[in-house]
């Protein structure tokens, strides 16, 4: 799993980028462009960076004649693929309703698009994996696909860890028909897939390493006293004497 | 002394007033020149209150002589500079007066009460600071208040950044946090006001759509990030952690950060951003401006309680939303725990009531986090959550069906969320349109962001109350139990093992957004195949903290009984010859003492 800190502060992250998220020139509209290649930049190349979106929102919060559903979009896509951490919630949180149409011609993608991303997002976070694919490849997913995740270099990969993000820590062994339902592989590419996470295959049963969280062990938590706790009585000692 | 620091405020203040550049913080981004008309409104201030003064007299009359003397003493202290005349007329004269005459009214008008202080305009903006704060706590501020108190705080701030250098003021600390606390809270119930557009007159409607800048969070940023930035409290706190002397900071922080009354407003102003920020929906960003402060007992978040408070309650909050609840239960317990021990020293305080709502909402949060992240608790803070909160506790344990619960304290005890950007005043076809479909509210978004994990997280509970009878058991049966397949269970104990892991801060490191992935639960589970195996971690007795506290408490008693004088010998009264007898081994052990003065443990240690 990705550290916090290495989500807080990706080390592809440029200087340039890092000054905008950690400085006030984040709330300079004129920098909006700049966080917006970012974006498109880390769509190309499977990179991540939460803040940065975040930044491109709070913008987008404060200069509503900025927003830009395409960017809006995209954002929420690679906020899907950061689960467990609650990024997509974190970003839906910096979108304001707006209730009036900005430009008629124009018609807007985002409200059409928000409930299929948020139903995938509520199924990623039920672990209904099966359910996420059979969303993800319906016709009411279609524009989503076509105009959206289809640029985004790696989308499906990016989900394919999500699921064995959830399925490590849980698994010891996992039946080969099972993951490929979660991983919406065919039989031959999930043996690919799995030769290429180093697990071992046998008789249709993917065995995943041991990891500090599928090795579980009943333990008695002891007690532990700091010296600072005695502090008092040992200097209560001292005094006595 | 009085006139000449009067002329070099005032020295001050003609300068600054020639030259409104402001260089901001962060840029006058869409706004409007905010503090433009600074000079004209002062200058009008002035000549107006030169020309009322005769009309007020009779609002200067009806001001009894007690609240008189009580300006004129506290116009004093403030030219003197003197800190504890300042927080004794700050902190008990205006309070006790405002119980005594102005409980139901305003205080005077700042232009009413000038000849007093000989129109000194510092010490003006001080008592409207004052004066608004009273309206919004006590009375119902109407929109002239709100839009002028605004402009008050900018002239302010303008007065304190924007001066030829730093200025001399010298205010106590509980007052400073006050001015920014109140700046934000003003702020966020303009922006509530504003939202209800339905209730507005065609007045209100017509300064509103003249006056979007006015309360615009853009400016109320630009504030917070303009007195950091002039206290340099950010390179202070680095500073000081990397251990530089005394000289050292004073060069790095410059001349404004060398000044207490920068330097707190400094630090208050980064409290102030992180409100702002949760209060806007943006809980990393205030988390992460708060990367430099340290939260523990010797931060200077502890010096005025409220701020410590505050701090700990965003915190907090912001984890919840972060998903992170060991580190918002963390965070609670270590600040109500707190509460519960000063509660002694501040019963009397006139902040108390308010410190006390906050740490009510803490105590419904507690409980919330406990719910979807059951761990060892805090025996003191569960007990008190049980009393408060017990009805609702057990319901969210239930997992789905306690959503009314988690909904309830939610709501409840969430702060209060506001849209950063008004309703479209300017257009009334727009507005018309906002009135018959408005947005949901902000606290209603953030309810169904923050529910949709706890939904996500709905079978955790029944599943966990199966596993803890097993010690491994075949999935099969397992969703027998359930009533659901096996695939659907699957799922939900991976959803259970995602739940029981959590980032969490480790010790100090990496600011408050840092952190490792730590395990929650006392129930750890793995599915082998068609098993699933279970173990679970119990806690060995304690003995220390028992043990600990009564050591401490015999080291008391023995101190005391140390400490106390012998109780005089009984003198044999000769009158009765029985006592005489029964009182010789008291005489015998007299000796023994050798004077009054020495204690029992003494004796016994000689």
């Amino acid at each position: 799993m990705v550290s916090a800190s290495e989500w807080a502060a990706p080390s592809t992250r440029t200087e340039l980028i890092e000054n905008l998220v950690s400085g006030v020139d984040r709330y300079n509209p004129n920098n909006v462009g700049i966080l917006e290649d970012y974006l498109y930049h880390q769509i190309r190349s499977q990179e991540y960076d939460c803040l940065a979106n975040l930044a491109i929102l709070k913008l987008y919060q404060f200069n509503p004649d900025l927003y830009n559903p395409d960017v809006v979009i995209n954002i929420l896509i690679k906020a899907l693929t950061a689960y467990p951490f609650s990024d997509f919630n974190l970003c839906i949180s910096l979108l304001d309703e707006r209730p009036f149409p900005t430009n008629p011609d124009e018609p807007d993608p985002l409200p059409s698009l928000l409930p299929i991303l948020t139903s995938l997002y509520n199924l990623l976070q039920q672990c209904r994996f099966p359910a996420f694919w059979a969303l993800y490849r319906s016709e009411k997913a279609e524009s989503l696909r076509d105009n959206y995740t289809v640029e985004c270099v790696g989308f499906e990969d990016s989900i394919r860890e999500v699921v064995i993000r959830a399925v490590t820590p849980a698994f010891k062994r996992i039946g080969t028909e099972r993951l490929a339902t979660y991983l919406n592989l065919s039989d031959d590419d999930l043996t690919i897939y799995i030769e290429k996470l180093g697990w071992s295959l046998e008789n249709g049963v993917a065995t995943v390493p041991p990891n500090p969280d599928n090795q579980i062990a009943s333990t008695v938590v002891q007690e532990n006293i700091q010296l600072t706790q005695l502090s008092k009585i040992i200097t209560h000692a001292q005094v006595a004497v | 002394m009085e006139q000449q620091r009067k002329a070099i405020w005032e020295a001050d203040l003609d300068e600054e007033l020639q030259d409104v550049d402001l260089g901001l913080a962060i840029g006058s981004y869409g706004q409007n020149e905010i503090y433009s008309d600074v000079q004209s409104r002062i200058d009008e201030a002035t000549i107006i209150a030169v020309q009322q003064q005769m009309a007020q007299q009779a609002a200067f009359a009806s001001i009894p002589d007690v609240v008189k003397r009580f300006i004129i003493h506290f116009h004093q202290a403030v030219l003197e500079n003197n800190l504890s005349e300042i927080t004794v007329a700050y902190e008990s004269g205006w309070n006790r007066l405002t119980e005594k005459f102005y409980s139901k009214t305003e205080w005077p008008e700042a232009e009413t009460i000038a000849p007093l202080v000989n129109d000194d305009p510092i010490f003006l903006i001080l008592y409207r600071e004052l004066y608004y704060r009273h309206v919004y706590s006590r009375l119902q501020p109407d929109i002239d208040d709100r839009f002028h108190s605004y402009e008050n705080s900018c002239e302010l701030f303008n007065y304190l950044l924007n001066s030829d250098g730093p200025v001399p003021l010298q205010l106590p600390e509980q007052w400073l946090w006050d001015i920014i606390d109140e700046f934000i809270y003003q702020f966020q119930s303009f922006c509530v006001w504003r939202t209800k557009v339905k209730s507005k007159t065609d007045e209100e409607l017509q300064l509103l759509s003249e006056a979007s800048q006015v309360w615009s969070s853009y400016s109320v940023l630009n504030v917070l990030y303009s007195l950091i930035q002039k206290s340099k409290i950010n390179e202070h706190i680095l500073a000081t952690r990397e251990g530089k002397s005394a000289d050292e900071i004073t060069e790095i922080v410059g001349e404004y950060g060398a000044r207490p009354l920068y330097r707190m407003l400094g630090y208050f102003s980064i409290i102030g951003l992180l409100r702002v920020h949760s209060l806007l929906g943006d809980f990393t960003l205030a988390l992460k401006v708060m990367e430099n402060v340290e939260l523990n007992q010797k931060s200077q978040v502890t010096r005025v309680t409220a701020c410590h408070v505050t701090t700990y309650y965003y915190v907090g909050f912001c984890y919840i939303m972060l998903r992170r609840y060991p580190d918002a239960i963390r965070t609670f317990v270590s600040i109500l725990n707190l509460i519960l021990r000063m509660r002694q020293y501040h019963t009397r305080s006139y902040q108390y009531d308010q410190i006390n709502k906050t740490a009510d909402r803490m105590y419904a949060l507690f409980a919330i986090c406990n719910a979807l992240s059951p761990s060892r608790l805090d025996d003191n803070i569960s007990n008190i959550v049980k009393e408060r909160y017990g009805d609702q506790f057990a319901k969210m344990s239930r997992g789905e069906e306690g959503i009314p619960a988690f909904e309830e304290l939610f709501l409840y005890a969430c702060p209060k969320f506001i849209s950063a950007n008004p309703p479209p005043y300017e257009d009334a076809e727009l507005l018309q349109g906002y009135i018959e479909d408005p947005p949901v509210e902000p606290a209603q978004r953030h309810l169904s962001l923050f529910l949709s994990d706890v939904r996500a997280q709905g079978p955790v509970p029944t599943l966990r109350s199966f596993l803890k009878l097993y010690t491994s058991l075949d999935a099969k049966k397992l969703a027998g139990f359930l009533d659901a397949d096996e695939e659907q269970m699957v799922q939900q104990m991976m959803v259970m093992k995602q739940a029981n892991r959590s980032v969490s801060r480790v010790e100090n490191g990496d600011g408050l957004l840092g952190g490792q992935t730590i395990s929650t639960s006392d129930i750890d589970f793995v599915i082998d195949g068609n098993m699933v195996h279970i173990a679970e971690s119990t806690v060995g007795r304690r003995y220390a903290g028992w043990y600990i506290r009564n050591t401490e408490h015999a080291q008391r008693v023995y101190d005391n009984i140390k400490n106390s004088p012998l109780p005089p010998a009984q003198r044999p009264k000769p009158a009765d010859p029985t006592q005489t007898t029964q009182s010789a081994p008291a005489q015998a052990a007299a000796p023994k003492t050798g004077g009054p003065k020495v204690a029992w443990g003494g004796v016994k240690v000689a």
